[in-house]
């Protein structure tokens, strides 16, 4: 299948940190991405290399088949509003659409005005007197009314409020079913995101950590609630990532899946079968790799000690 | 093509700052010293230097195309070629067009006898000395020079911070330091002082355009690698 975006062992190190580590990614076309991390994982770093916005140390970054610096063909395709996006001082949100549009060929400006009703975005004040929300709302906008074939949004939600950010997610999963394309969604917020999410990237301290399908992640593992020796015998010899406690109570988490008998005896066994959220796999496999990067460095400086 | 006009035409969205401002800003000067003219009970020609306010409003236009413009065209998927060319092609349109306005404006002046205030503001004595496309010229030279140099600090500032600003700066002082040690090394004042009172209104306007020419390629060159 033909990729839209292929990464090579690309890397990008600041003067103390290293924010991009040997990442290696491919996109496939008309899918909407989580790229998941924390803050200063990485996630606008990358989302910066793979538009040529911002430059790698060393690696390839291929996008539409081509390098997409100084490449008009391949960026004319892409649209990346940044977190922080600069707007000229003077413009005001409607100067911000007028500019979009001459840009985007697929501009929808009759989507654009149904936006900015939805999200009440006053159009002509200029922008820099906007609130934090507002100013979200203007990218948010501007990466859906482009419907570029390679959107990018990169922590869209900041500031808004729980309806406005209902809104982008409806408008989102809305104008993507009836025009599909690639959609790269950047969030910590990982539980409101979830349900959107067709593939999962998680990148952490700029290492990429999980790379996989949405389904398959949250079948990866499950969770046991029951009375704590039921629960413990059950889950006997499996993996366990994670462990709460309330009195005689236990909701284990457990990694893989259970088979039809499985399930048979669980409930026979009083307990309770739930489903694990996306964001608590995410949690527990982003600590899990912070515990053995620890782990690392505490046999190498054992080693420089001996 | 069509894009780096698209880039032109993205500035112009907003005609007030390109447009309404410098045309304000050349009205209330001009407005201001003829009313100091009029005021002045002296009838020999009284010359102001208002006419460069507009210029140093361009100055400071040409940091800010750089440290805002250029951000959101990059977030519009504008490779920094086409944004170059775009800007380029905007402040040069501009330029050209407040040239001639001061250039016609100037004609107006002398045939009205300085606005009937003996007044000298578009068509400077020193200006108008000599070939009539001279003050166009002069113009349009020293507004080019005076928006690469924003443009270029700006361009500094961007890829390298303050370090940047402040190794260009010391950079171009230790330069000048430096050659004004070598002349008086080489004991060449006097040269330079025949060489400097050798020009005239039009080479200086020739050697503003070299500069204008070396900040532009300067200027493209520092963009290729900035980050927004």
């Amino acid at each position: 299948m033909k990729t839209v975006i292929e990464v090579r062992n690309l890397s990008k190190s600041y003067r103390n940190s290293v924010a991009l580590d040997s990442v290696i990614l491919s996109l496939e076309p008309d899918r909407i991405y989580g790229l998941l991390g924390r803050n200063g994982a990485g996630k606008t770093t990358l989302m910066s290399m793979l538009t040529a916005q911002g430059f790698p140390n060393s690696g390839e970054v291929k996008v539409f088949g081509e390098d997409p610096y100084e490449n008009e063909q391949v960026l004319s395709r892409i649209c990346f509003i940044r977190e922080s996006q600069k707007y000229p001082d003077s413009f005001s949100a409607k100067h911000a659409f007028r500019s979009a549009a001459l840009f985007f060929k697929n501009w929808d400006q009759e989507l654009a005005g149904r936006l900015v009703e939805d999200f009440q975005l006053p159009v002509k004040r200029t922008i820099k007197k906007l609130s934090r929300g507002q100013l979200s709302a203007v990218g948010v906008i501007i990466g859906l009314a482009s419907r570029a074939e390679l959107t990018f949004f990169d922590e869209p939600y900041l500031g808004l409020d729980a309806v406005a950010r209902q809104l982008f997610y409806d408008r989102l999963v809305e104008d993507y079913g009836r025009y599909p394309r690639t959609i790269v969604l950047s969030s910590h917020l990982i539980d409101e995101v979830a349900n959107l999410l067709e593939h999962v990237i998680v990148i952490d301290k700029g290492r990429i950590i999980m790379d996989d399908d949405a389904e398959s992640i949250r079948g990866s593992a499950f969770t046991v609630v029951g009375s704590a020796d039921k629960v413990g015998t059950f889950l006997q010899g499996r993996e366990i990532i994670h462990t709460d406690n309330f009195a005689s109570l236990a909701s284990v988490t457990a990694v893989g899946t259970l088979s039809r008998a499985e399930k048979t005896e669980a409930a026979e066994l009083g307990l309770e079968l739930a489903p694990v959220s996306l964001q608590q796999l995410v949690v527990r496999k982003t600590i899990s790799a912070a515990g053995a990067d620890l782990g690392a460095s505490k046999t190498s400086s054992l080693e420089v000690t001996r | 093509m069509n894009r780096v006009v698209n880039v032109l035409r993205m500035q112009l969205v907003n005609r007030w700052i390109f447009i309404g401002i410098p045309l304000i800003i050349i009205a209330a000067s001009f407005g201001l010293s003829w009313v100091i003219w009029a005021l002045v009970p002296f009838d020999e020609v009284k010359a102001s230097g208002g006419s460069q306010a507009v210029l140093w409003y361009f100055f400071a236009l040409g940091i800010q195309s750089l440290t805002l413009t250029f951000p959101f065209s990059q977030g519009l998927s504008i490779t920094r070629k086409t944004f170059f060319g775009g800007t380029v092609a905007l402040f040069s349109l501009i330029a050209l067009a407040i040239s001639l306005l001061f250039f016609l404006l100037g004609l107006l002046e002398k045939a009205t006898g300085g606005w009937g205030v003996n007044g000298q503001f578009f068509a400077l004595e020193w200006l108008v000395d000599g070939p009539w496309y001279q003050p166009l010229a002069f113009y349009l030279a020293t507004m080019m020079a005076l928006f690469f140099i924003g443009f270029w600090a700006a361009t500094i500032y961007k890829r390298w911070q303050t370090t940047g600003l402040v190794v260009a700066g010391l950079g171009v002082a230790v330069g000048l330091v430096g050659a004004a040690l070598w002349i008086n090394f080489q004991g060449q004042w006097p040269q330079i002082g025949e060489f400097l009172v050798s020009q005239n209104q039009m080479s200086i306007a020739g050697l503003l355009a070299v500069v204008a020419l070396v900040l532009a390629g300067g200027s493209y060159l520092t963009l290729r690698r900035a980050i927004p």
